[in-house]
């Protein structure tokens, strides 16, 4: 294990356990509730930064896995009375095959084509649900939790350790990816994607690979969702908000290292929040527009791509 | 020799102390240190400002607003104390109010709680307020307690039981004549709950179902389904839309027709009941039966209604919303009115007295008296069934005036007589 690897798993672990002592201490729910959310667009950054970041498709299917996570699980517990994990795990199963779908639409779409298709798979999805009655349909569907299990006593401080977990497994796959060969690959078809199938680049297996992986997680993060809200409807769950969302926080943060998304959900999905409880109006829709504006015009390439032209900047001045 | 000098303009101690005393006593904090108990009755809500929802909650929060001001005007209820908003926007979206709502319980630690409007944003509150025993006064949501059973919950729309909305429509039209029925509703949370009640009504009633079409939200073109309509040719159509799709559908009955056979139509069109909509509508309104909430008719007055309008009318003007504000402000108004008996009758903001006394009595309001059943709907629906005639284009004035929307349902509201066929009453 090298020494950048003992630091993350010392990060990760230490952000585990404070998340569990917070869950076992704090006795006010909001911070569970915010915090969730919070947790819930790192971890869907993280994934969508996976396809979107490493291998520059842009997706904008990101409502489309989420709504079929959460949906997934609606099913599970209707037809089932399905537990959280198992809820999680199907939703992340049905994911990598919806991923692994979408995968091989890449095989002739690229770029902007790439985007529109994915925007169109979130309104097929969505049309199929409304249309299946059996998880009520356009009518939504209210459901209700089962008791939660120890040692939490709350079901949503449950729901925010869960998540966390996510999060964790989310950042340390997306971590993995950027270190290894795939993350090299995926590096080189997003240059320039002929040129690295000449050089024996293997571009299909890597694309295939890295939707199903982005496809799962997401998938796999909105299959709590709807025990969180006990109430699942179709035009909630594909909100389109979830795919410009986690964009704006995975640019907003930068695509080229895995640390990006994860400040950009932080910073993005922070603000969002306070803005909800502070200004609490059509203004806040604006603040968030500004700071994208400002981002792109700013920081092209996200906080990570300042951070290193200040570093190198400074670099350059001490030669 | 030493001796104390005060230069102009400085500030001895015991100076400084007073003045940081009289400083205190003004502000905020200090008025309630001096007197004591007079600390504000805190309602928390979140309410629709932005998304789909904006329009009406808008309204609605502007109607509780207005009962605010006159009951602080008045000094306050429980001997001074004032009414205070809590408000948070939930962008028309079920996923923001739990954080909202645990705001306001948890941090807020506000007095009471109001639902926002319509069911998705309230949905995923009635668990939360269930498990904590709170109070909770519903806007405008359908059947949203009927799987959480809530005994603490009130609705203030007029809905009452869940299929009366139906039953009011086929009755108008199965006295007029009507032996079949169509249905057309869109794919819609509200919609599709008044298709399916409608579905359940005509079977009890063997009233036979000749066309049955739900059409994808956002369609724009509707000629081809009115064609599919009138080739059926039922006598009652009974449409669940939405606003866009509420005009889409009227434009296409006014080119296609609609078939003489055809004795009622309309039944469950959101939209038709705000100003804009109307006033962009207007003589394509004639002949719809429609539902609405309250309408400027002299049956619909009742203490203190006339005075609300009159502020909604020039509140609504400054805020740009709804001018005519008649489907949901005077239910925001209502449900302050509701609270606010309730909180002089327990002479507490205890929970569980208040919600007893709601359950247990009749109650006044500037929409009429409201009694709640049970499952905190209305004990009998007030939803008016109401009929356009004599508009003309391009007049928002005309629907203040009463006459152009005639109450057919319910009976004690009555305004006139149904004109049938459609396509006579369209004339």
């Amino acid at each position: 294990m090298t020494r950048n690897s003992i630091a993350f798993w010392t990060g990760a672990t230490v952000f585990l356990v404070a998340v569990f002592v917070m869950t076992q201490v704090v006795g006010n729910q909001y911070p569970f509730f915010a915090g969730y959310v919070i947790l819930q667009f790192i971890a869907l950054a993280v994934a969508w930064s996976i396809l979107g970041g490493y291998a520059g498709y842009v997706n904008f299917g990101t409502s489309a896995f989420f709504g079929v996570g959460v949906y997934a699980a609606v099913f599970l517990v209707k037809a089932f009375s399905a537990p959280l994990p198992l809820q999680i795990l199907a939703g992340a199963a049905i994911g990598a095959l919806m991923g692994f779908a979408l995968g091989l639409l890449t095989l002739r779409m690229q770029g902007i084509f790439f985007s529109i298709a994915t925007i169109a798979l979130t309104i097929i999805i969505e049309t199929t649900i409304t249309n299946w009655r059996y998880v009520g349909g356009a009518a939504g569907i209210q459901i209700q939790r089962p008791a939660v299990t120890a040692p939490f006593d709350n079901y949503v401080q449950m729901l925010f350790f869960v998540q966390a977990l996510l999060v964790v497994l989310a950042v340390a796959i997306s971590r993995y990816i950027q270190n290894s060969w795939i993350g090299r690959g995926l590096q080189a078809l997003r240059d320039d994607e002929l040129a690295a199938e000449c050089t024996g680049v293997p571009t299909l297996r890597l694309k295939l690979l890295a939707c199903v992986i982005s496809g799962a997680l997401m998938c796999a993060v909105g299959a709590p969702t709807a025990m969180y809200l006990q109430y699942a409807d179709p035009a909630s769950a594909f909100n389109l908000n979830y795919s410009v969302t986690t964009l704006a926080m995975s640019l907003i943060g930068g695509t080229a290292h895995w640390s990006g998304p994860i400040i950009g959900a932080i910073l993005l999905g922070t603000t969002q929040q306070l803005l909800t409880v502070t200004i609490s109006s059509e203004i806040n829709v604006l603040v968030l527009g500004l700071m994208l504006v400002l981002f792109v015009v700013g920081a092209p390439e996200g906080i990570i791509g300042l951070i290193r032209k200040l570093r190198d900047g400074r670099k350059e001045g001490e030669v | 020799m030493s001796k104390k000098v005060s230069k102009p303009g400085s500030i001895s101690r015991r100076r400084l102390l007073a003045t940081a005393g009289a400083a205190l006593a003004a502000t905020p904090l200090g008025v309630k240190l001096v007197q004591g108990q007079q600390t504000p009755i805190r309602i928390g809500m979140s309410m629709p400002q932005t998304g789909g929802l904006a329009g009406g909650g808008k309204a609605s929060l502007l109607g509780i607003e207005i009962w605010r001001d006159d009951v602080n005007a008045k000094g306050g209820l429980l001997g001074g104390r004032k009414i205070e908003l809590v408000v948070y926007d939930d962008k028309s979206s079920a996923s923001e109010t739990p954080a909202i709502y645990s705001k306001l319980i948890d941090v807020d630690k506000v007095d009471l709680l109001f639902a926002p409007y319509a069911t998705v944003p309230t949905a995923p509150i009635m668990p939360m307020v269930k498990q904590r025993g709170l109070l909770l006064i519903g806007n405008f949501s359908f059947q949203v307690n009927s799987k959480v059973g809530h005994d603490m919950w009130f609705n203030n729309a007029p809905w009452g039981p869940a299929d009366s909305w139906a039953t009011s429509f086929l009755d108008i039209g199965q006295r007029a004549g009507g032996k079949s029925m169509a249905l057309l509703a869109a794919d819609q949370e509200f919609a599709q709950n008044l298709a399916k009640t409608a579905r359940e009504v005509a079977a009890k009633r063997n009233l036979p179902i000749v066309f049955d079409q739900a059409y994808p939200p956002n369609t724009v073109e509707f000629s081809s389904i009115i064609r599919a309509l009138k080739a059926a040719k039922p006598d009652i159509v009974y449409v669940a839309s939405y606003p866009p799709d509420s005009a889409g559908i009227l434009r296409a009955v006014n080119e296609i027709g609609i078939g003489d056979n055809v004795k009622v139509f309309g039944g469950g069109m959101v939209g038709l009941q705000f100003g804009a909509v109307m006033e962009n509508m207007g003589s394509l309104l004639n002949g719809v039966v429609n539902y609405n909430t309250w309408l400027p008719e002299k049956s619909m007055y009742f203490e203190g209604t006339k005075e609300f309008f009159d502020k909604y009318t020039k509140r609504a003007v400054e805020a740009k919303i709804d001018p005519l504000g008649y489907y949901l402000a005077p239910f925001g108004y209502a449900s302050g009115q509701l609270i606010e008996q309730a909180i002089n009758a327990a002479g507490s903001l205890e929970q569980k007295a208040l919600a007893k006394y709601l359950r247990e009595n009749t109650h006044k309001t500037i929409v009429g008296s409201i009694a709640f059943s049970p499952d905190g709907e209305r004990k009998e629906t007030a939803v008016l069934q109401a009929q356009f005639r004599g508009v003309v284009d391009k007049n928002m004035e005309q629907f203040r005036s009463s006459g152009r929307q005639v109450i057919l349902f319910p009976e004690n509201l009555k305004s006139g007589e149904l004109v049938a066929p459609f396509e006579a009453a369209r004339k």
